[in-house]
Formats: structure tokens, sequence, C-alpha cells
């Protein structure tokens, strides 16, 4: 179509009247706005269909069938490996393990963020090195920053040195079941924590100072202004980045294998560490997929509810 | 009196960023400093803050064992194709689900996010196989391909739309009336404007391409096609022990240009991703 | 039903894109190009390896190349699984010791015994019997143990005389060297120096298999010969770890979980591995002798550690492959890879031949460590299903590494974790 076209359409819309009939050259310009849409998303679409929802329609499959890779057995068994998820021994622990990394993860993370975000928010000179600082293990290699870790808490590592010097004594961090979760998710909450804070960061900065000083006229405190206004003003970023957050403390793989594999006992085995060890090390495929299913249905759920309880805190979504 | 506690709190304030900001700094510290230390010096306890007798010789032996200026290469231009393929895909998906409403496109954006959900580890088996029947396994194109059309680049579509949504429909009317098409509008009005939501899906998809583990593991094989990260666990004796010293020093040289432009380039960073602000 | 598979993926991965080219293995008709998945990088061993492919591609125009592979040695055999997944297969690979039970006995691998004896001048029984068991499923070999290197005590002779201990060569002259003395001496240089003790390398509480170079004195097995029955909470495992314990936690004779001493960096007194790392000693700054494994309280024993090469079952070309692999394992190319490799070959267990690979060793101490322990040498512990057991294993022992564990409370658990497994 021409130019020409697309210039009379707009104004046949402008001028058309709500009980007159629907002119045709409108239809068209609507026509051609679905066809933009269309095509629009069409490579994401495609991408999406090609390398999300066909491997993961063969998932789903696969959880249908006993596939040892060694033995090269491929066999239909129905729901025997749904059966046996039902019943594995080891998953209540294994799911209580992934709760609690990720609500740990998810809140010490966030609220790390925020916290950084709103200090280094101030007219404060030096802000820009703290904020370089803070991102910097964001561009460390992952596996190199968490090997440095492993170093730095053992028994005799830095953490301890230094515990020491100050007087006091550290455990043996990543041999105790409790400090080895805590160690995993502080060392993940480092290694991430400065991608929220500059969004944060970001986020804060767009507030209009105006409310601020509104909130004051109330005579607001410091922390009644922090609820009242900055809280509501960056809710859809607290959204975006708890989504981002609670998905990716899910998918946390290769720290946990770097720095506990597991362990100790098997108190820091997370699902998607388990579905590894089934998949890639015990070579059973079929099971490993059952346990995709159960990891992607759990990640499915959450995200729809914090989706929907988007209406309810987060202030101008559409 | 006021400007003496205002000092203090301000004195207080730089103590507590500094006391907060040595785990962030020391791991990093340690791996540059270690790298120039030999190797057996590296994990004497307790950890030195400084090498006693700084030597470069690591950093040339990470030529000598790998193809490693190739493997540098490698990684920086997967992750630039990435970087611009997912700019410009999810920049229109994201346009399009904010801004132009077509039938299904809440059930299609729907869709899409599933992809949001998913870790690498659920999917690379049939990928690998999908990979294995186009004849493209040993090849970059499915380091390309996956995070540009795939999983990764739906929370960059997500971002963007989130931008697009926040943007004032009337910045638009004013093409429209000029009588602008789609294209028209989203590529010389709408994307002008969305620098700063361009700047974020840059980083966020550049990082996840340069740090990207599990999936050159299994879809590379040849020394040469290497990416950074793979490359750095290749660095090891005959006795499959690592060369710590040569390792730390890909390690370092790998985060350096990263750190580099994030220095220079934060401050358009943040206060760009400010002026708009990402708005959920 | 592996088709029905393929299929499957083939009919995915065609659809979006109706141009999908390529795909289908063509016949055996062309040159074919074989690919061996190994997980060193090592640029010494890249090119023996290359130099060995040439000789044999001289004289077979039927093979165009031959591409080694090399993958991390961190999650190698995930990595290989993964490309037989995605039916990717390499047509050789090497194979940990670990995972060798799990390749042999399921299928995984193609059967090599007619192949290497119907090969002129292969000599099949030059290989030793205690080299090759681990690799042998009902009479059938299934994989070449390339790699066959005993477990031995290497000895910072400087850090004992520090502390006024004798040496081990001493002990083992006046015919004291057991691991009661072995501690004894660890705990006095853990006490008066900087360094540890005893390490037993790449244990560090995790890689449970490297204890056998120590229960095996007491005649310790962590299950029955037929891998029915667990052996963990037998009276000779619990005395084994029990003194394991002691060593650790009373005597500080062993470092403890999460504490690192490299023994060639001159952190420690003595360590437990195998001797081709005598080659990270080539700077030499501290004087070290290397000695068999101590004496245990049933006698004097040997570990020995392995790696194997086989060819897949799934290959692209299984026939090809397993001629080169006659090839590279024969005598002559034995010889070669012994530089870095010990044989498993009768005729070349000499202090000769594997004195060119150890040139730092001397030929009494190949004779005393490598040479008369070969034969009787035990192979680490392996079972079907190795992976799950060791994950099983390594989780129910870690209980174990605190000061006041109940050590043989601790076993018992470890029993009933891998019961389960065992009875497959």
């Amino acid at each position: 179509m021409s130019r020409a076209d697309v210039d009379t359409a707009a104004s046949g819309r402008r001028t058309r009247r709500p009980d007159g009939p629907r002119p045709r050259r409108g239809w068209t310009a609507r026509r051609r706005e679905v066809a933009a849409g269309y095509l629009f998303v069409a490579p994401q679409l495609l991408g999406t269909v090609l390398f999300v929802l066909v491997p993961l329609a063969l998932v789903f499959w696969y959880s249908f069938h006993e596939w040892n890779v060694l033995v090269g057995s491929f066999e239909f068994t129905g729901a025997a490996n749904y059966e046996r998820l039902a019943s594995d021994p080891a998953l209540p622990g294994v799911l209580g393990a992934t709760a609690t990394f990720s609500v740990g993860l998810v809140v010490l993370n966030l609220s790390l963020a925020l916290a950084l975000a709103v200090l280094l928010n101030q007219k404060l000179r030096g802000t820009i090195v703290f904020r370089t600082l803070f991102f910097s293990p964001v561009a460390v290699t992952l596996v190199a920053w968490t090997i440095v870790w492993r170093f730095l808490l053992q028994d005799d590592g830095g953490v301890n040195g230094l515990l020491t010097a100050l007087g006091t004594e550290g455990p043996n961090w990543l041999r105790r079941e409790t400090t080895a979760m805590i160690a995993v998710i502080v060392v993940q909450v480092l290694k991430n924590v400065g991608l929220n804070m500059v969004l944060f960061l970001a986020a804060l900065q767009g507030v209009p100072q105006e409310l601020y000083e509104a909130s004051m006229l109330d005579g607001a405190g410091r922390w009644t202004r922090f609820r009242r206004v900055t809280v509501p003003m960056i809710s859809p970023t607290i959204l975006l980045t708890s989504i981002i957050t609670v998905v990716g403390s899910l998918q946390v793989f290769a720290q946990i294998d770097v720095l506990t594999s597991g362990g100790p006992g098997t108190s820091t085995t997370v699902l998607v560490y388990y579905l590894y060890q089934n998949a890639f090390q015990f070579h059973d495929f079929g099971y490993g997929a059952t346990l995709s299913v159960l990891l992607f249905a759990i990640v499915l759920v959450l995200t729809v509810v914090q989706w929907q309880m988007r209406r309810k805190w987060v202030v101008h979504e559409d | 009196m006021k400007t003496d506690r205002s000092r203090r709190a301000k004195l207080a304030l730089y103590g507590l960023l500094c006391l907060l900001a040595v785990p962030f700094v020391f791991p990093t510290w340690w791996m540059v400093t270690s790298s120039l230390k030999p190797a057996n010096e590296i994990f004497a306890f307790p950890p030195s803050l400084f090498p006693s007798d700084p030597s470069l010789a690591a950093y040339g032996r990470v030529f000598e064992f790998a193809p490693f200026a190739q493997q540098y290469f490698n990684s920086m231009y997967i992750a630039a194709v990435v970087t611009v393929g997912t700019l410009a895909v999810s920049s229109l998906a994201g346009y399009a689900f904010a801004r132009i409403r077509f039938p299904g496109h809440n059930a299609l954006f729907l869709v899409i996010l599933v992809g949001l959900l998913i870790p690498s580890e659920v999917t690379i088996v049939p990928l690998f196989q999908m990979f294995n029947a186009w004849g493209l396994i040993d090849t970059h194109w499915p380091l390309l391909l996956v995070p540009i059309f795939g999983a990764p680049s739906v929370l960059a579509t997500l971002i963007m739309r989130q931008f697009f949504i926040a943007l004032p429909v009337e910045i638009e009317e004013a093409g429209r009336m000029d009588g602008l098409g789609r294209f028209a509008l989203y590529a010389r009005i709408a994307l002008p404007l969305s620098r700063p939501a361009l700047g974020a899906v840059a980083i966020f998809s550049f990082l996840h391409s340069w740090n990207l583990y599990l999936e050159p593991v299994v879809f590379l094989s040849t020394p040469e096609k290497f990416t950074l990260p793979q490359a750095l666990t290749q660095f090891v004796d005959a006795y499959g022990g690592p060369m710590w010293d040569v390792q730390l020093s890909a390690a370092t040289m790998s985060a350096l240009p990263v750190l580099i432009v994030f220095v220079v380039a934060q401050r358009q960073f943040v206060e760009g991703l400010a002026h708009t602000g990402i708005k959920g | 039903m592996r088709i029905t598979r393929r299929t499957m993926v083939a009919a995915a991965a065609a659809s979006p894109l109706a141009l999908a080219s390529c795909g289908g293995e063509s016949g055996d008709d062309g040159p074919v190009t074989l690919r061996m998945t190994i997980w060193s990088a090592n640029e010494d061993h890249l090119a023996l390896l290359d130099g060995i492919a040439d000789d044999y591609l001289a004289d077979h125009p039927e093979v165009e190349a031959i591409e080694f592979d090399p993958l991390p040695f961190e999650g190698y055999t995930s990595t290989l699984t993964t490309q037989i997944a995605g039916d990717n297969a390499p047509d050789l690979a090497w194979i940990l010791e670990n995972s060798a039970p799990d390749f042999v006995t399921t299928g995984a691998l193609a059967p090599l015994g007619d192949k290497l004896s119907g090969t002129d001048g292969y000599e099949l029984d030059d290989l030793v019997p205690a080299a090759t068991d681990l690799w042998r499923h009902e009479d059938e070999l299934y994989a070449y143990p390339f790699s066959t290197s005993p477990f031995a005590m290497f000895v910072n002779t400087d850090l004992l005389a520090q502390v006024g201990q004798p040496t081990a060569s001493e002990l083992i002259a006046s015919g004291e060297w057991t691991w009661e003395r072995a501690v004894e001496a660890g705990a006095a240089v853990g006490a008066q120096t900087d360094a540890d003790g005893i390490v037993i390398r790449d244990f560090d509480y995790a890689g449970w298999d490297n204890l056998s170079t120590l229960w095996t004195g007491w005649d310790a097995r962590p299950w029955s010969e037929d891998g029915t029955e667990c052996g963990f909470a037998e009276p000779e495992m619990v005395e084994a770890l029990g003194f394991m314990h002691e060593a650790v936690f009373e005597h500080q004779a062993m470092p403890g979980p999460g504490t690192t001493a490299d023994f060639f960096a001159g952190e420690a007194a003595m360590t437990v591995t195998q001797i081709s790392r005598a080659g990270l000693l080539e700077d030499g700054s501290f004087a070290w002798e290397l000695v068999p494994l101590p004496a245990g309280p049933a006698g004097e024993y040997s570990v020995i550690g392995q790696a194997g090469i086989g060819v897949l079952a799934v290959a692209p070309h299984p026939e090809h492959a397993a001629d080169f692999l006659a090839f590279m394992t024969g005598p002559e190319n034995s010889e070669k890879l012994a530089q870095f490799f010990p044989p498993p070959r009768q005729s070349q267990l000499t202090a000769e031949v594997l004195g060119q690979a150890n040139p730092l060793l001397s030929d009494e101490q190949l004779q005393a460590v490598v040479i008369d322990r070969i034969d009787d040498g035990v192979v680490k512990p392996s079972h079907t299903g190795q992976a799950q057991i060791d994950q099983a294993v390594r989780a129910a022992l870690d209980p174990l590494w605190t000061p006041d564990a109940d050590v043989e409370g601790v076993l018992t658990e470890v029993c009933a974790a891998i019961d389960p497994f065992l009875a497959q």
C-alpha cells in the first residue's frame, strides 16, 4: 500500500461518526494493524515454538519413557516415571532445600539490592565508584567467582581467617548443613545483586522529586516516605526484578555443583541439581525429563501467581 | 552544628559502604592478584593480599596452551551478534505486545513467557538432538540462534514490553497524523525513545551470552570454536589438575572487557534508565 | 524403539523448517572420519595421539581423518552421554574408571575380543589380567586399559627430618612401614610445622573411592565380590575408617574437611597418589622419595587406578574404530603411550619403559612401586550404577567427618543408603 492510502485511512478514522456505517478504508487500516502485530512478534514467536515449545514437548514425551542412554533402552512406560516421582524418598528433601534456597535467595537479593540502591541514590561523592564495585561481580565469569569463594570458605580459608583476626571463630562453612545453605545463597546473591541494584537505582531516579516534597510537607518521616512514596512508585520494577530473581533462583546449578555438589548429605541438593544428577550422572533421561516437567510446573505456577498479584500492588500497570 | 552532624552521617555512610563492598571486591581482587603469583603461592594460607613477586608469566602461557585469542574473538563476536539480534527481535515483539491490538495478543504473550520459565538443563537434550538433525553440531549456530530467538530473549521482550507500555501514547499521535505506518512509528519514534530500555536489554543479553557455559560445552568440540568460559576449564595439567595461575589469568582477561564497559557506560546506563524508568 | 525417538526428533526438527538440510548418515562408501573423545587437553598428549593417528592414516585410505575431542574433565561422562543421547556419539572414547561398569556391563561399548585377538602381532595375552578385570564382562573385553597406574606414597623427607622422624625408606628397611607409623610421623609434622601430615589426594572428603588406598590394607571392601552385599558396616571397614577418623580428628595427622594441602607445593609430609604425578615435582623445591603404600593390619597391598578406551556400540563407524583401536594399543604404540600412561602389557612393565615416562623416578622405585605391585593390584571400587551409589555413599558418609561421629552408626547408615542400589 502507498503512503496515500494510509493517509486517507487515518483521516477516515478521524472523521468517522460512531453511528455511521463502518468505512471500508478504516477496516483495511485495522487489518494492516493486525498484520503488523503478527509480523512484529513473528521472529520471537517462531523462535519460541522452535527452541522452547518443541523441546519442551519432547521432554514431556520423554517423561513417559524409560530411557537409559548407556543401555540404549527407550521404552514407553506410561506413567511409571510419575509414579516413581510420587514415591521418590529423596524428593521431599529436595523440594525442601529448593524452597529454602529460593526463598532465602529472593529475600536477600531483593532487600540487599534495594538497600544498596537507596544508599547509592543519595547525593554523595564517589557513588559511581561504589556502584561499579557492587556491580563488578556480575562481570566475573560465574565459574571463576564460585571457585574463588570455595577457597575463601574453606575451614582455613579467607573468611575464617578474617573472623579469627576479629577475635571469633567461624564454622566450617561448606561442611555443615545450615551454613552450607547460607554460604551457597550468599555467594549467589553477591554475584548477581548488582544487576537488580542497577534496575532499582534507575527506578528510584525516576521517582518525581515533588512527591517526596509533598509528603515531607505532610510531616512524613524517612521510613514512611519510603513506604508510602518510594515503594509504590517503583513497584513495577520490584515486580520485574522479583520475577527474574524467583525464576533465576530455581535455575541455579553450576554454583551448587562447584561449592557443595549438593552436600553435605543432600542438604543443598535443589531440584535443578537433582534433575541434572538423574539425567546426566545417572544416565536416566526418562526420570530426568519427569523432574524437568515438575520443575517447569513449579516455575509456571509461581510466575502466574506473581503476574496475577501485579494488579493488586503494582501501581501503574495498564 | 548541623554540618557537623551531617558530616558524621556521611562518614558513617562511607564506612558502611566500604564494609559492604568487601565481599564484592575481595574475590575479584584475589583473582587478579593471584594470577600474578606463582602457582604454589596461590593457595597459601593465610591468603596474601599482594603477590610477593608479581609476574605476567601465566598470561603468556594462556596463549601457549590454547588458541586463546581465537576463543576470545569467538566469545566477543557471538556476544555482539546475540546482543544486536536480541535487541531487534525483542524490541519488535515488545513493541507489538505493548502497542498493537491484534487477536490473541494476550495469549501469544503468555505463550512466549513460557520461555522465561525454562532452565537450560531442561531442554538441552532435545535441542542437541534437533541441531544434530540439522547438521549444526560443532558450529556457533546454536549459540547464536537459541539466545536470539529462544528462551533467553524472552526476558528482553518482557523488559521492552513494559517499557513501551509506560511510553505515553500521545508521543506517537503526531507521527500517526503524519501518516506513518506501524513500522515507521516503531522505528522512527518509539525506538529512539527507548534507548535506556535497549541499554538494559543489551547488558542482559551480552552478559548472558558471555557467561554461557553448559551450551558451548555440549554443542562445541573443536578448541578453535570454543568460547571463554569453556576455554577456562581447559587449562589443566597432564593429570587433569587445574593450572590455577593460568586459569586465573584467563579468567581475569575474560572479566576485564565487561568491567571496562560498565565503568565507561554505567552513568549513561543508569541515568538513561532513570529518565523514563522501566515501568515494571 | 530408538528409531521412534529419532523419527520423532527429526519430525520435530524438520517441520518448522521445511528446508532442513543434511541429516541422514551417509553409507560406508566414502572415506570415513573417526572421532574420539578424551579428557586431556594437554598439548603433549594431543601431539602423541595425532602422531599415532597420522601413522594409521598413511596406511588406511578408507579413513580420511581422526579427530580427538578434548572434553572438560569435570563433567566428562555427562558430556559424553549427552552426545550419545543426542545421536551424536563419538566412535571411540576414553572411559573413566568409576564409570567403567556402567559402560562395560550395559552394552554401551562394542566387544573387542575378536578384533584384538585377530590382529596380527597384537599379543592380547600380554595384557596383565589384574589390569583388564574391570573392563571385562562375561568373559568379553570391552575396553583397553590404556592407563594402569598404581597408587603409591610420596614422602617429603625434608619435613620428616625437620621433626626428627625416620624416612619411609628407613622404616621399610626396618620392616616398620605401616599406616600406624605413617600416621605417627604425619601427626608429628602436623603438630610441629605449618605443614599438614598425610593427604589422600583427590579425596577432599567427597571422592570416597580414593579411600580404598587405605582400607584395602585392612582387607575392607565397600561391597562383596559379586556386588550384592554392602561391606561398609563390616568390622574391617569400621576399623579402617575408625583408624582414619582418629588420624584426622585425634592425631591431626591428616588435614580435616575443608582444608587443602598440596603435597607438591610442599604443604604436606606425605601424599597417596598415582606415580604419574611425579611430573609435578620437576621444580623440586624439597627432597622427596616414592615408596609403596604402607602396610595395614592385613599386610601389604596395592591399589591401581585405571582409564580405558573403548568403541561405542552406537558409533557411526564401529568397525573402523575397532581397527584403529587395535592399531593404537598394539605393542609398538603402547610403548609410545607409555610415555604418559603406564601400560597394561606385561612385557612393557619394565623399569626401562616406565623410566622414559617418569624420568624423575629411579629404576628401584619403579620396580618396587609399579612392577612388583601391578599383578596383585586391587582396582578402585566400582559397581553398575556407580554414579548413584557414589552420590549415595558421599551423602551418607558426610556425618562421619565430624570430631564426635559414631563411626559404626554412620557406616550402618551408608549401607542402608546403598542397599537398594546393590540389590538391583
